[in-house]
């Protein structure tokens, strides 16, 4: 069947009528939170905290489900404290809402979670970015925040090693690096006042990515997408003969998957543990030869078969709402694979889109 | 035509996708196969204020709105022998009327291209942009190409229904569009309804009140549309005539792909908008004399347009091989000669961007391919119609 065609399923549970709603929020004492989400009823405080106890997990978790929109009151009660993505107006105790999101507090903290938001960078962050523009002195990179991030030239490792001197030459010939379009890991190295990043890919775990695939999983909040971890990059070995397979989950939200690929001097390295101590200097004047290619190496057919099933993973985890790290890529990747050797078509089917998605998320959501 | 706003992608993902795309058979970025559609969720009927109404939405929130609405409207009368003058509008001509209708079966019938109004709208575009008049000009072009659609809207001699279809694209365009596009008016079509006439002949149109007896604008088959399993079965298909749909197909290397997403789209050799509609069982025995001995698997295709789509692979830049990459080692003082030399000769890994035009044989096999009897088109109608009906 080349269309499948689904019938639309409510995404959340329907809103639950008003007067249910603020009947729960009523018997709720104040120390536990309860808040008028209608913003027309006042908050009592008068009630016994056994009772407010046992209601508080039944007001939390219909507060999960409730989406509140930009603009919307969430309470006029002066006792509660405005938290993120929520504003007062001027001469007024309303706390308002500036996103749409799930509302969460904090003891007398009210904050209003995004369902989907842009990536606020921190230092330190790995990044997965692309290059959009080319100026003098540096480059700026699409990180998926609200601006984009500037890669300082001086910020990259020139090829010919660590005490090799920027100079005009690098300058005329900054192309030569990154072009536009070119895709990058980095790492947040600082940032401005206004929320901007500068980047930095000194280091021979960052640079320019090529043979593999690009996937956005942008948008945190909501449940799904990439969550700051231990490790964002990892290899893994692939079922069915697809060899070593890198993985870098961008704190960002981008994400890219390639073969992996051993330079020549690593390889060199391990064979000879001699030669190995004498490469620790000057390592990075050996790979960098190969960091500024954008010619791919030759990749098998399993090679890219496996590729675009992890693709098609992370895909599907972000689709139905789970969190997108190295455990659940993982765990997902093998049940793809199991799920595969079950198929109608094989092991040879990585289709992972629709009713299959579903079925994976099932799985992992059980497992 | 240009396909769709610059795509940024990197020389080397370029070459990778190219790469994956042009094997036998392709593996897809999203492990589709060739011919199969990205998952959609559809509905039909949502807006309550008009005649017909879908919603079409993919799984990454691409979303589409269509609404068509209907209005009564005169028809400019040209002087010459079927103008129609009040006086023998009223009920005193009735008598000819009746004859001229028995004589002349719905021979009498005529559209016009400007009864139907199409606004495409996309966030992000003015819509005078020309992508977007662009999109709305073949998503109309498609509707009006065979002058049977027009007809539809057809009341008496003196009045025409005006439909006003309003396309809307609800998220940023994360890829071309046209497909979603298309498939959603068709749905909205499909489940457009005009009120019943109740007056006769030419007299001023008087209508039903009742909106539970409007007829379908595109009457539905009485049990088999209900069941897509049922019509694939049944070999001849008594489906009648169904609005067009453009469907975007592409070709890499040897492989036709369709549905493309952006990033398929952006290595493409050839793009092409290919305009079908299924034909009502009695044009199948005007037409097709000659393959009447066949056996019938699927409704008879007719091609209604094609357009070419400048894929955005011809705007990207090309990789740079190592042999001529600076960074890389290569010399600094190569001359301008030889980095040419680099560039038109084919190195494996390294992105090439397609040069020249479409191959006639890429281009036939394309529409061929389209237009198979039973294949990809005559599957997505059905579904079409199921997730109409259903």
């Amino acid at each position: 069947m080349p269309i499948t065609i689904l019938a639309p399923r409510p995404s959340r549970p329907t809103r639950k009528h008003p007067q249910e709603d603020a009947s729960v929020t009523s018997d709720t004492d104040s120390e536990a939170g309860g808040v008028d989400l209608d913003g027309d009823l006042p908050m009592t405080t008068t009630r016994p905290s056994k009772r407010a106890r046992l209601n508080t997990t039944t007001t939390q978790s219909t507060a999960a489900f409730e989406i509140v929109t930009p603009g919307e009151i969430i309470t006029d009660d002066p006792q509660w404290m405005r938290g993120h993505g929520t504003y007062v107006t001027p001469s007024t105790t309303a706390i308002t809402s500036s996103v749409a999101g799930t509302m969460t507090r904090t003891n007398k903290l009210l904050s209003v979670r995004p369902l989907r938001a842009r990536y606020t960078p921190e230092v330190g962050d790995l990044v997965v970015g692309r290059i959009v523009e080319v100026q003098a002195k540096r480059w700026r990179v699409d990180v998926g925040s609200t601006q984009l991030a500037s890669l300082p030239l001086s910020a990259i490792n020139l090829p010919g090693g660590i005490l090799r001197k920027r100079t005009e030459t690098d300058e005329l010939q900054i192309r030569t690096f990154f072009a536009e379009g070119d895709l990058l890991v980095a790492e947040v190295q600082q940032l401005f006042a206004d929320g901007g990043a500068v980047l930095h890919t000194r280091s021979l775990k960052y640079g320019k990515l090529r043979n593999g695939v690009f996937v956005a999983v942008s948008g945190t909040g909501g449940g799904g997408g990439v969550v700051r971890s231990r490790r964002q990059v990892w290899t893994m070995e692939a079922a069915n003969g697809g060899g070593l397979v890198d993985v870098v989950l961008g704190v960002n939200g981008y994400v890219w998957i390639s073969k992996h690929v051993e330079t020549p001097e690593a390889g060199a390295d391990s064979s000879s543990s001699s030669k190995a101590a004498a490469g620790i200097t000057n390592m990075e004047e050996s790979v960098s030869t190969t960091m500024y290619s954008s010619q791919n190496d030759r990749i098998e057919v399993e090679a890219m078969r496996e590729i675009a099933r992890l693709r098609g993973v992370v895909t599907a985890l972000v689709e139905n709402g789970l969190r997108v790290d190295e455990d659940m890529v993982v765990r997902g990747y093998h049940e793809a694979v199991e799920m595969a050797m079950v198929s109608a078509e094989g092991p040879d089917d990585i289709y992972l889109g629709g009713e299959r998605g579903q079925q994976l998320a099932a799985a992992l959501r059980g497992a | 035509m240009a396909s769709s706003q610059h795509v940024l992608l990197s020389p080397a993902e370029l070459a990778y996708l190219h790469a994956s795309l042009s094997l036998t058979p392709p593996i897809r970025p999203d492990g589709r196969s060739p011919t199969q559609f990205r998952p959609l969720v559809a509905e039909t009927g949502i807006l309550p204020g008009t005649n017909g109404s879908a919603r079409i939405c993919f799984a990454d929130g691409t979303e589409a709105i269509v609404g068509v609405k209907a209005e009564v409207e005169r028809t400019a009368q040209r002087p010459g022998e079927e103008t129609v003058f009040l006086e023998e509008g009223g009920a005193g001509g009735d008598g000819d009327d009746e004859e001229e209708e028995a004589g002349q079966g719905l021979d009498k019938r005529k559209g016009d291209a400007s009864w139907v109004e199409m606004t495409v709208e996309i966030p992000g575009l003015r819509d005078d942009d020309s992508g977007t008049a662009f999109l709305a000009a073949m998503l109309s072009e498609a509707l009006l190409a065979d002058g049977e659609f027009a007809k539809r809207l057809w009341i008496n001699r003196r009045f025409h229904w005006k439909l006003y279809l309003d396309i809307i694209l609800i998220s940023p365009p994360l890829s071309y569009p046209l497909p979603l596009l298309s498939l959603t008016t068709h749905l909205a079509l499909l489940s457009t309804r005009l009120p019943r006439l109740k007056s006769e002949g030419d007299e001023d149109p008087f209508f039903d009140d009742d909106w539970a007896a409007a007829p379908y604008l595109f009457p539905r088959t009485t049990s088999s549309s209900s069941t897509p399993s049922s019509t694939t079965t049944k070999s001849p298909t008594p489906a009648a005539t169904r609005p067009p749909i453009t469907l975007l197909v592409m070709a890499v290397g040897n492989n036709i792909i369709f549905d493309p997403s952006k990033e398929e789209l952006a290595v493409a050799d050839v793009a092409l908008a290919v305009s079908v509609t299924g034909l009502s069982p009695s044009h199948e025995t005007e037409t097709g004399g000659g393959t009447a001995g066949e056996k019938q698997t699927g409704r008879n295709l007719r091609l209604l347009s094609i357009r070419t789509i400048d894929p955005p692979s011809r705007l990207t830049a090309p990789g740079v091989a190592n042999a001529a990459n600076t960074a890389y080692g290569a010399s600094n003082g190569t001359s301008n000669g030889t980095q040419k030399m680099a560039e038109a000769e084919a190195v494996e890994g390294v992105w090439r961007p397609p040069r020249g035009g479409a191959k006639r044989m890429v281009l036939g096999a394309l529409v061929q391919k389209v237009l198979e009897r039973g294949g990809v088109v005559d599957e997505v109608l059905d579904a079409l119609e199921g997730a109409d009906s259903g």
